[in-house]
């Protein structure tokens, strides 16, 4: 076997060897279970454990919790008091005054739109104490992601460590961190507050390391040379220095906390926007949700453009404005303040919404056959066979047929030659690769024997990466088998594997479009710009609207959360390609279509994979999120934890989530990794 | 050679410097396994993957010289300049700065010398983009703890010595290339350092810039007498400037001498090439190739030739001569004697070879 395997590539011999191993499977799984079923003596109660461990170190450190929690009250207080309190005439003053302070004219009109509209939905109240819990996380998060970053920077030996923590920071489900939160701080805004600060310091952190890290070393040198003490070469001129990429932090920690903020509504206990959703969620009253999804919107397009314009070059706008505007408003305030109606009771938009649902009503009524039928076509025929197999999935009732084992014999067999014929023209990878497709279809994901999965991600690795990253994602998934949430994992690695492949053909085309066409990528761009600054929560609504809860539903929020990243990076790579490449093709004589493939997409075949690697990491976070409208795997097993406060199931199936992020990630980046050593980038 | 002149500004004493994984250990294995040859040992660590950027560097910068490195791109002059000023940690050898070994010296011994003795002008510049010209000007100063208007006044004296008043305010992205590299002098020359390092000051600018601050640069140095240390690519400048030279090649010093010396006996290819395109009559003084008198000779008369003299001036005034002509020094007195047919050979082997 070894000898005749050593003539072939790398990728070649990856292929066969997961072939061997499903074939061995397949052949043998019959007369030996434990093939196909992991047995479950062999697993260890994983689950038990953690949860103990983690109980009796919460309990642990819950006194020091419970002070941490009583003080944090104090200043959520303050803010909660302060932002509600203030009269919304001059909360929409200083929001426009900022806007002019950071971004001119423009911001400022974004803010006094959005606030308008804010105070028109009638969710001002909510919308407020929301944005107090952020007040209050935000910095506690800056100082935080400061103070690592800054760490990591000083002390080199810290820094793989820290990256590494916040590599499995950014993997772990939103919602897993909420358990252990819930049991140490109690029920309360204080765990939304604490979990959105933990949440969105990693991307400051991350932005800091990066920041300093490309600051020019010759600028480093001209303050040690000037005999600056480390602290004021530090604060004098690194920091400074590395200013833009900081704000860029800065930007993303805000959008994070806010984020997360929302989400952790889901625990309840503070009238919230977040909760507002939920609730009409819920009630199944859809117009409403519909507004206060807006409104979160709204606010996230108000902060993330103004505290993006921290992060651009910026002219320096006239204080005298920003001072006149205030001024102006208060005046106002004053003026007006014996009639004023409170903002609470302001409700504009409030007919629209019920018109929006009623609206509603009617279309699903009418179109309810139409949906239903586009639902259930993606769920029989593509997202079903997927997930149990051609095996199980044909059915009568559904494709008409039952599948047979003949059929079984004869779609092997015809891969078998599909695959053959591609080997004897020289592609034995391709040709492996169609056989193990094949099998897998007929499989079904969530029924893939785990030896196959362990050999399949092993030999991945290997082509992507060598031994060492063979030997971790195979010893990575060995975890979850032993921890016995395989099956949940394998449901989960279905749905997400479907949305992700999804998300990289349409996302892949739709990028090629907007390389392809700039007035494409005039209408794309504001879409994704859109999409991206959405939180996560958000997308639920229009799914849920007219599609109700299910697999389906979960599918599609999965995929309009996950496209972006691959639309992008798409482009991105497609266009940047260097003007000396397309001037060189250009003089061979190669066409617009040669050029895009031969020129063009290999070149780009590098970034395209790490937008990718974006897409099965925003796949992944939105995998949890969607567990409120109904998945099955690990994503609903981390909700029913957090639902019945069960720690050890919630960080189990949390942790499980993020070594299946984790593996996808670093097999990814292996390959980008390996795309960029072959063009000698 | 190492501890020669006590009053040396800089001493360097068998300095290498090498990058890679575990530097110091694997060059001391292989000195020890080469001895000490130079280059079997720059050898040796590079088969192991790592880079000698300065190898076993010995040299000494007198008190007010004004000293040039010259030597190909990559040839370890930047990586040089860095051990001396301690930006890096050189791996081997020893510096010792006006006597004080600088390498053992403590990290706020270091910043202490850096904000009174050492000055240094970065190949790139190196300017604070955050900070406007006079800000990043006066930035030494401030580290000095020194008041904002001190720093101010201070700043736009030197700023209007590289021809940048008016300037003041702005910040680098604002300025050419040029203008940038004077922002880097002006910073370095704020503190009136004792010591300087300037690393391919002048490159970025256009030649009158360049000779006008050359010339502006030797009136400094007339007036004040500095150390310097002075990276260029031009040989031009090198000889215009330069008390001596020291060649670089591959991280190793080759040659060091007077411009003369290097103009008029290179000693080996990589030297001579960097000099072929100078007109060497007008580098090489009379003195370099005059035989001194022995003592039997007698001449008599006065002597038109003068040690001062470049060959070219000299071979003008002793072209009809076929005897030995005598040389006076300065004062007047004979002090040797130069055939002319030695003068016009001296001029034809360095233009041939
Ligand atoms: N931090 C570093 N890590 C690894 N190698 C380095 C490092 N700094 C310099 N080198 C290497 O050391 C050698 C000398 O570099 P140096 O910058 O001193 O050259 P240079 O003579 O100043 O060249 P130039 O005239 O182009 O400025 C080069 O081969 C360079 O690649
Ligand atoms: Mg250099």
């Amino acid at each position: 076997m070894k000898s005749t395997l050593t003539g072939l590539s790398p990728g070649a011999r990856a292929a066969l060897i997961a072939l061997t191993v499903g074939a061995l499977c397949l052949a043998f799984g019959p007369r030996i279970p434990w093939l196909l079923e992991w047995p479950s003596s062999l697993t260890v109660p994983a689950t038990d454990w953690i949860g103990a461990g983690l109980t009796w170190f919460i309990e642990g450190i819950k006194p020091a919790a419970r002070v941490l929690s009583a003080a944090l009250a104090y200043p959520m207080g303050w803010a909660n008091v302060l932002f509600v309190s203030t009269p919304w005439p001059l909360m929409i003053g200083v929001v426009m005054a900022t806007g002019w302070h950071l971004g001119g004219w423009s911001m400022a009109a974004l803010g006094l739109a959005g606030l308008s509209f804010v105070l028109a939905s009638g969710y001002w109240v909510e919308s407020m104490n929301t944005l107090a819990l952020v007040a209050v996380s935000v910095p506690l998060a800056l100082i935080a992601g400061l103070a690592i970053g800054i760490l990591a920077n000083e002390v080199p030996s810290m820094k793989r460590a820290v990256q590494v923590v916040l590599d499995v920071m950014q993997t772990v489900p939103t919602f897993a961190y909420l358990t252990p939160l819930l049991l140490l701080f109690g029920f309360g805004p204080v765990v939304g507050l604490i979990a959105s600060a933990i949440y969105a310091a990693p991307p400051m952190a991350r932005n800091v390391i990066l920041g300093l890290e490309r600051v020019e070393p010759e600028i480093k040198e001209a303050a040690i040379m000037s005999g600056g003490a480390r602290w004021q070469q530090l604060f004098l001129v690194e920091i400074p220095t590395a200013a833009t990429q900081i704000m860029v932090g800065v930007n993303q920690c805000l959008m994070a906390a806010l984020s997360m903020v929302i989400i952790a509504a889901v625990i309840g206990g503070f009238e919230d926007i977040g909760w507002e959703v939920l609730l009409t969620m819920r009630k199944a009253q859809f117009g409403q949700a519909l507004l206060a999804g807006l409104v979160i919107v709204v606010f996230a397009i108000v902060i993330d453009r103004m505290s993006g314009a921290l992060a651009t070059e910026r002219r320096r706008h006239d204080r005298r404005v920003t001072w006149a505007i205030l001024g102006l408003t208060m005046l106002v305030t004053l003026v007006t303040w014996s009639w004023l109606p409170e903002a609470g009771q302001i409700s504009l938009l409030a007919p629209v919404a019920d018109g929006v649902d009623a609206g509603l009503s009617e279309f699903t009524k009418a179109n309810g056959a139409a949906l239903d039928s586009v639902k259930n076509g993606a769920m029989f025929y593509l997202l079903l066979p997927l997930r149990i197999g051609l095996d199980e999935a044909v059915l009568p009732f559904t494709w008409g047929f039952q599948w047979t084992a003949n059929m079984s014999l004869i779609f092997f067999a015809l891969s078998l030659v599909i695959g053959i014929a591609f080997s004897f023209s020289g592609r034995l990878t391709a040709g492996a690769m169609v056989v193990v497709f094949a099998g897998m279809i007929e499989t079904g994901i969530a029924n893939l024997p785990w030896p196959f999965v362990l050999a399949g991600a092993g030999a991945l690795g290997w082509v992507a990466g060598g031994r060492r990253l063979a030997a971790f994602a195979m010893g990575a998934l060995a975890l979850i088998l032993l921890s016995g949430l395989w099956d949940r994992s394998m449901l989960s690695l279905y749905l997400s594997g479907a949305a992700v492949f999804a998300c990289a053909v349409v996302g892949g085309l739709l990028g090629l479009s907007a390389a392809v066409s700039p007035m494409a990528w005039r209408v794309l761009r504001p879409v994704c710009d859109m999409l991206q600054t959405i939180p996560l929560f958000v997308f639920l609504i229009p799914v849920l609207m007219f599609f109700q809860i299910g697999e389906f539903s979960a599918f599609l929020a999965i995929c309009a959360y996950a496209i972006v990243p691959m639309i992008r990076y798409t482009r991105h790579g497609l266009v940047t390609t260097p003007p000396e490449l397309l001037e060189a093709a250009v003089a061979s004589g190669a066409t617009p279509w040669q050029i895009m493939w031969e020129v063009r997409a290999p070149y780009a075949a590098p970034t395209i994979l790490l937008g990718l690697n974006q897409t099965i990491l925003y796949a992944f976070a939105m995998l949890v999120i969607a567990a409120l409208i109904g998945t099955t795997g690990l994503g609903q097993s981390i909700y029913l934890a957090l639902s019945e406060a069960d720690v050890g199931l919630g960080i189990a199936a949390g942790a499980a989530m993020a070594i299946l992020a984790l593996v996808a990630d670093r097999l990814v980046q292996g390959f980008a990794e390996e795309r960029r050593a072959a063009l000698g980038l | 050679m190492p501890d020669g002149l006590p009053d040396a500004a800089i001493a360097c004493d068998g300095v290498w410097q090498v990058f890679g994984n575990q530097p110091r250990q694997r060059l001391a294995e292989a000195l020890n396994k080469a001895g000490g040859d130079a280059h079997a040992v720059a050898g040796i660590l590079s088969d192991a993957g790592l880079i000698a950027a300065v190898r076993d560097a010995t040299f000494e910068v007198a008190d007010g010289e004004l000293f040039v490195i010259m030597g190909l791109s990559g040839s370890g002059k930047s990586t040089i300049i860095r051990c001396i000023s301690r930006l890096i940690e050189a791996t081997a050898g020893s510096v010792l700065i006006d006597g004080e070994d600088i390498l053992a010296a403590s990290q706020k011994r270091m910043t202490e010398l850096r904000r009174d003795k050492l000055g240094m002008v970065f190949q790139h510049f190196g300017l604070f983009p955050h900070m406007t010209v006079a800000e990043n000007v006066a930035f030494p100063l401030k580290m000095q703890g020194q008041g904002a208007k001190p720093r101010r006044a201070r700043a736009e004296e030197v700023i209007e010595l590289v021809g940048l008043q008016g300037r003041e305010n702005s910040f680098p992205r604002e300025l050419s290339g040029g203008q940038r590299q004077r922002v880097g002098i002006a910073r370095s020359l704020a503190v009136n350092p004792d010591i300087w390092f300037l690393d391919e000051p002048f490159s970025a600018l256009d030649p009158l810039i360049r000779r006008q601050l050359q010339d502006e640069f030797l009136k400094i140095q007339a007036t004040l007498k500095k150390s310097i240390v002075f990276i260029t690519h031009d040989i031009a400048e090198a000889l215009k400037l330069a008390d001596r030279i020291a060649i670089m090649r591959d991280g190793e010093i080759v040659q060091i001498g007077t411009p003369a010396e290097i103009v008029l006996n290179p000693v080996d290819g990589y030297v001579r090439e960097f000099s072929r395109d100078v007109a060497k009559g007008q580098h090489a003084t009379l003195g370099s190739v005059m035989t001194p008198l022995t003592g039997a000779e007698r001449f008599s008369g006065e002597s038109k030739l003068r040690t001062s003299m470049t060959l070219d001036d000299a071979l003008a005034s002793c072209v009809l001569d076929y005897e030995p002509v005598p040389v006076c020094d300065g004062d007047g007195n004979i002090v040797g004697v130069v055939h002319p047919s030695a003068l016009a050979a001296a001029l034809q082997t360095s233009e041939t070879a």
